[in-house]
C-alpha cells in the first residue's frame, strides 16, 4: 500500500484510494465501512470503505476476507494483496486521520468528539464514492456509538441507499471485512514507518501496539515525554493516558478556556478588563480609570521591572 | 545615586517617617541596562504563545515547535500540547528594536541597585492565537500602535 | 479527564521581553551611557511608576507592559513564562515636572527649577532636569526670568493650557492618521442632538485625545483642559446608576449590549460577533453592582445628568 501521500504531511488528514472499477459505475453496488486504530494513544485513525457490485458478493466471499482483528498482520497484508488483485470489481478508499488532527479536534474550544469525527470521516468517504459514480445501493457499517441513531443519520444523508448499521459488521459482511482490512493495513503501515516531524534524533520505534494498556506503549510514553512540549505529534494528546502523564510529569500549561468553555473564559477576561477600566483592583488613592486606549490594548503602567 | 535621608523626625511622625524612608529607598533603587552586552546578544526566533507555560529556562523549541510550523498562503499553523494554533509574524514598530533583558543576579532586597543585560535582540516575532486566524483586531497588533501615539502625546510642540 | 492544576503565581522573573526605540540600545554613540530604569512620581496618580533615562539622562522614556492573560514566550531555545511585552516609549519630561512646578507655583514666586524639583520619595526626579527637552520646554508652562546667568521660573496655568491644547491637537492628528476608533465614548445627549454628525466625530476625537493626555496630568488639570477645549463635562458612570436601574438591566443585560452594538457599530464591524457575545455575557455574569455601572456606561439612551 502506497502511503506516500499521507507521509508527505502526516500532521493532517489524507484520503487514499484505489481506481474505481468500471463495473461499479454501471452495476448496483454494496459498500462496507470500517475503521482501524480507534483506541490507541499513538498514530492515526484510519477509516476505510470497500465497494463492489452486489452481483459480485460471492466472488468477494471467495477471497476469504474475514474480520481483520482475527487475522495476523501477514494474513492481512496477503488479503489486501488479493483485494488489490481483484481491482476489476473491488474498489477502496481510505481517510487517514492524523493523530494531530485527532488531538486538535478533540481539544478544540468547541469540542469535536471522536464519534462526530468518525461519522464525518465515514460520510465523506461514502460521498467520495458517490461523486466517483459508484452506483451505491447497500451500505454496511460497523457501529460507532448507538447503532439506531447512526443508521438514521446515514439513511437521511444518503437517500435511496439501504443502510445497515450493525455491531460486529466486520465479521458478518465480507464487504465490511474488506474495508476493515484496507483500514488496518494502512494504519499498520503508517505507524510502522512513522516519520517524526520532530527532530528527536534516533527514535526508539518499539512503541508496541499503541494501546494504552500495552506496557511497551506505556514505557515509550514515559521515555519520550518532554517537560515543555509533551509529546511529538505522533501521540494523541486528547487521550486520557497522555493527559494523565502530562499532568503528573510535564510543566503545567494553562489556556484561557481551561475548565470552562472558551466563551466563559472570554467573558471572564472581558469582565476583568472592564472592572479594571473602572479603576477596580487599583489602590484607593488611584481611583482614576485608565483610558480605554490602554485598557483595550492591555497596556498597563509598571512600577517595577 | 545619592539617597536623601530624612533628617528631622518628631516623635509623633516617627512611624510615618519610617514608612517614608522605606518607600523612599526602594523608589531610589535604579536598574541599569548594561549596553556592553549588546554585542554578545543573540538574534533568536521569538514566539508569543496563547497559553501560560509554568516554566522559565531551556526548552527544545526547534525540535518540537519550529520544525512543525507550517507557513502556507500567509497562514501559519502549528500545534502545541495537542491544541491548534494559528500565527502571524509582526515586526517591531518603525524605529524600534526588540530586546530581551536578563537579570543574572537577583538582588536580595528591593533597595539595592540592579543590573540587567541585553541577552537577545529581535526585530520581529510570531504571535499565535488559539485556533483563531490572526487579524488586525488582535490585541497584540493593536498595541503596536502605541509608540506612534506616544510620539504625538510626548513629542515637542511648536511655539 | 483529570482535573487541571491551578495556576501558581509567577514570582521569580528574571527576564523581560521589551520593545524599545533603536536609540536606547544604540552602542555606536560613544556618549551613550548605560540606560537606567528609575521610579518617579506618576503625575496622574501620584504613585510610583517606572521610567527610563538614557544618553546620560538627556532622554526620558516611559515603560508600559502589554499584558494579556495566558501568554508565554519562546525566545530561541528557551521558554519564558512571563508573556508580557514591555514598551519603552519616549516621554515628555514636562508632564513629570508639572506637579512640582504647580505645587511651588502656588507661592507665586519665581524660583530656580533646581529648588522646585525635589522629592524625598523619588530622589531620581532631579535627573529630569538633565533632560534635553526640559530646558527647551519650560517656557511652555512657566514664565521665565533671567538674572545674570541664572534662570528663574514661575508656573503659569494659561500657558500650560495652551501647551496642553497643542498636545491634544497633535494627538487628534495622530489618532486620525492611525485610524484609531474613537467612537463609543460617553457623550452628552443634548450635545448630540444639537450638532451635526461630523461635529460629533470631531468631539469623539477631541475627547479621546483629552483622555489620553489626561493619563499624564492631574485630575484638576484634566478638568480644566476639558473646559478649555469646550467639551461639556460628562457625569461619571456612578451618577448614571438610577436610570439604569429602571431599565431592569439585571434581568436582561443583553439589552444594554444591543444598544452598545447599534450605538457603536462602526467600531465593531471588523470584530467577530463572538466577541460581542462574550461582552454581553460578561455583563450578565458580573456582580450586580458593577453591572449597573457598566451597562449605564455603554447605553446611550440613558439620560445624562449634565452638571
Amino acid at each position: 500500500m502506497d502511503l506516500s501521500e499521507f507521509e508527505a504531511d502526516n500532521t493532517v488528514s489524507c484520503r487514499l484510494s484505489s481506481a474505481i472499477p468500471d463495473v461499479c459505475r454501471t452495476e448496483d453496488c454494496c459498500l462496507g465501512i470500517d475503521e482501524a486504530g480507534r483506541g490507541p494513544v499513538l498514530g492515526p485513525m484510519v477509516y476505510g470503505i470497500c465497494f463492489c457490485p452486489i452481483s459480485k458478493k460471492d466472488d468477494l466471499k471467495g477471497l476469504k476476507v474475514a474480520d481483520s482483528k482475527t487475522l495476523s498482520e501477514a494474513e492481512r497484508e496477503n488479503l489486501f494483496h488479493k483485494l488489490d488483485e481483484a481491482k476489476s470489481f473491488v474498489g477502496w478508499a481510505l481517510q487517514v486521520l492524523s493523530p494531530n488532527t485527532i488531538s486538535t479536534s478533540m481539544l478544540q474550544r468547541a469540542k469535536y468528539n471522536l464519534n462526530a469525527l468518525s461519522h464525518d470521516a465515514a460520510i465523506s468517504l461514502v460521498q467520495y464514492a458517490l461523486d466517483c459514480g459508484v452506483q451505491l445501493k447497500e451500505l454496511f457499517v460497523d457501529t460507532v456509538g448507538p447503532a439506531e441513531k447512526y443508521q438514521e443519520k446515514l439513511s437521511q444523508r444518503f437517500p435511496g441507499v439501504v443502510v445497515t448499521v450493525r455491531p460486529k459488521a466486520d465479521s458478518l459482511f465480507p464487504i465490511v471485512s474488506a474495508a476493515s482490512i484496507c483500514a488496518k493495513v494502512a494504519r499498520d503501515h503508517a505507524v510502522k514507518s512513522w516519520k517524526f516531524l520532530e527532530d528527536l534524533g534516533d527514535m526508539d520505534a518499539d512503541y508496541g501496539s499503541g494501546y494504552p494498556n500495552d506496557p511497551k506503549t506505556k514505557s515509550w510514553l514515559l521515555k519520550y515525554l518532554d517537560p515543555v512540549f509533551g509529546y511529538p505529534q505522533f501521540v494523541r494528546f486528547s487521550w486520557s493516558t497522555a493527559q494523565t502523564l502530562l499532568d503528573s510529569k510535564a510543566v503545567p500549561v494553562h489556556w484561557d478556556d481551561d475548565e470552562e468553555d472558551g466563551e466563559k473564559a472570554a467573558a471572564r477576561k472581558n469582565c476583568a478588563s472592564m472592572l479594571s477600566y473602572f479603576g477596580r483592583g487599583k489602590s484607593q488613592s488611584t481611583a482614576r480609570e485608565t483610558h480605554r486606549f490602554f485598557s483595550e490594548r492591555r497596556l498597563k503602567t509598571l512600577d517595577t521591572l | 545615586m545619592k539617597r536623601q535621608e530624612v533628617t528631622y523626625r518628631t516623635p509623633e511622625t516617627a512611624v510615618e517617617g519610617e514608612r517614608s524612608v522605606q518607600r523612599m529607598s526602594s523608589n531610589g533603587s535604579v536598574t541599569t541596562i548594561q549596553l556592553g552586552s549588546v554585542d554578545q546578544a543573540d538574534r533568536p526566533q521569538v514566539h508569543l504563545l496563547p497559553c501560560e507555560i509554568e516554566q522559565d529556562g531551556p526548552a527544545e523549541v526547534s525540535c518540537y515547535f519550529t520544525c512543525a510550523v507550517k507557513d502556507r498562503k500567509h497562514e501559519m499553523s502549528v500545534s502545541f500540547r495537542g491544541r491548534g494554533l494559528k500565527g502571524q509574524e509582526v515586526s517591531c514598530p518603525h524605529g524600534y528594536t526588540g530586546l530581551v533583558l536578563k537579570e543574572d543576579h537577583k538582588p536580595t532586597t528591593d533597595q539595592e541597585d540592579r543590573t540587567v543585560r541585553v541577552s537577545s535582540i529581535f526585530s520581529r516575532f510570531t504571535y499565535w492565537n488559539l485556533e483563531t486566524p490572526p487579524n488586525s483586531d488582535d490585541v497584540v497588533v493593536m498595541a503596536m500602535a502605541w509608540p506612534e501615539l506616544a510620539k504625538a502625546i510626548h513629542g515637542s510642540v511648536d511655539d | 479527564m483529570t482535573t487541571k492544576k491551578k495556576r501558581s503565581s509567577n514570582t521569580q522573573n528574571d527576564r523581560w521581553v521589551v520593545i524599545a526605540p533603536d536609540s536606547v540600545a544604540d552602542t555606536s554613540k560613544t556618549d551613550n551611557n548605560d540606560p537606567a530604569f528609575v521610579r518617579l512620581r506618576n503625575p496622574a496618580t501620584g504613585e510610583a511608576s517606572l521610567y527610563l533615562f538614557s544618553s546620560g539622562d538627556s532622554e526620558l522614556y516611559e515603560v508600559k507592559a502589554f499584558d494579556e492573560d495566558y501568554h508565554s514566550w519562546f525566545v530561541g531555545q528557551t521558554v519564558q513564562r512571563d508573556g508580557r511585552l514591555l514598551y519603552i516609549t519616549p516621554m515628555d519630561p514636562m508632564y513629570l515636572l508639572l506637579p512640582y512646578l504647580i505645587k511651588v507655583g502656588k507661592e507665586g514666586k519665581f524660583q530656580p527649577v533646581q529648588q522646585v524639583v525635589m522629592d524625598e520619595d523619588f530622589p531620581a526626579c532631579t535627573r529630569l532636569l538633565s533632560c534635553s527637552r526640559t530646558q527647551a520646554s519650560l517656557h511652555h508652562v512657566a514664565e521665565e526670568k533671567e538674572v545674570g546667568s541664572q534662570r528663574f521660573h514661575r508656573y503659569n496655568q494659561e500657558k500650560t493650557m495652551q501647551w496642553l491644547q497643542k498636545k491634544v491637537d497633535k494627538t487628534v492628528k495622530a489618532l486620525k492618521m492611525r485610524n484609531i476608533s474613537v467612537g463609543g465614548g460617553v457623550k452628552s445627549t443634548t450635545y448630540i442632538r444639537m450638532k451635526q454628525e461630523s461635529d460629533i466625530q470631531e468631539e469623539d476625537y477631541l475627547r479621546y485625545a483629552h483622555g489620553l493626555i489626561s493619563e499624564y496630568i492631574s485630575e484638576d488639570l484634566s478638568k480644566e483642559l476639558l473646559n478649555v477645549l469646550g467639551l461639556p463635562e460628562i457625569s461619571s458612570p456612578k451618577e448614571l446608576e438610577p436610570p439604569s436601574k429602571k431599565r431592569k438591566l439585571s434581568d436582561k443585560p443583553v439589552e444594554a449590549g444591543e444598544d452598545y452594538t447599534k450605538f457603536n457599530s462602526a467600531d465593531f464591524i471588523r470584530k467577530p460577533p463572538k466577541k460581542m457575545t462574550a461582552a454581553q455575557k460578561s455583563l450578565a455574569k458580573v456582580d450586580k453592582t458593577g453591572m449597573k455601572t457598566m451597562s449605564s456606561f455603554f447605553s446611550p439612551k440613558v439620560k445624562t445628568e449634565n452638571n
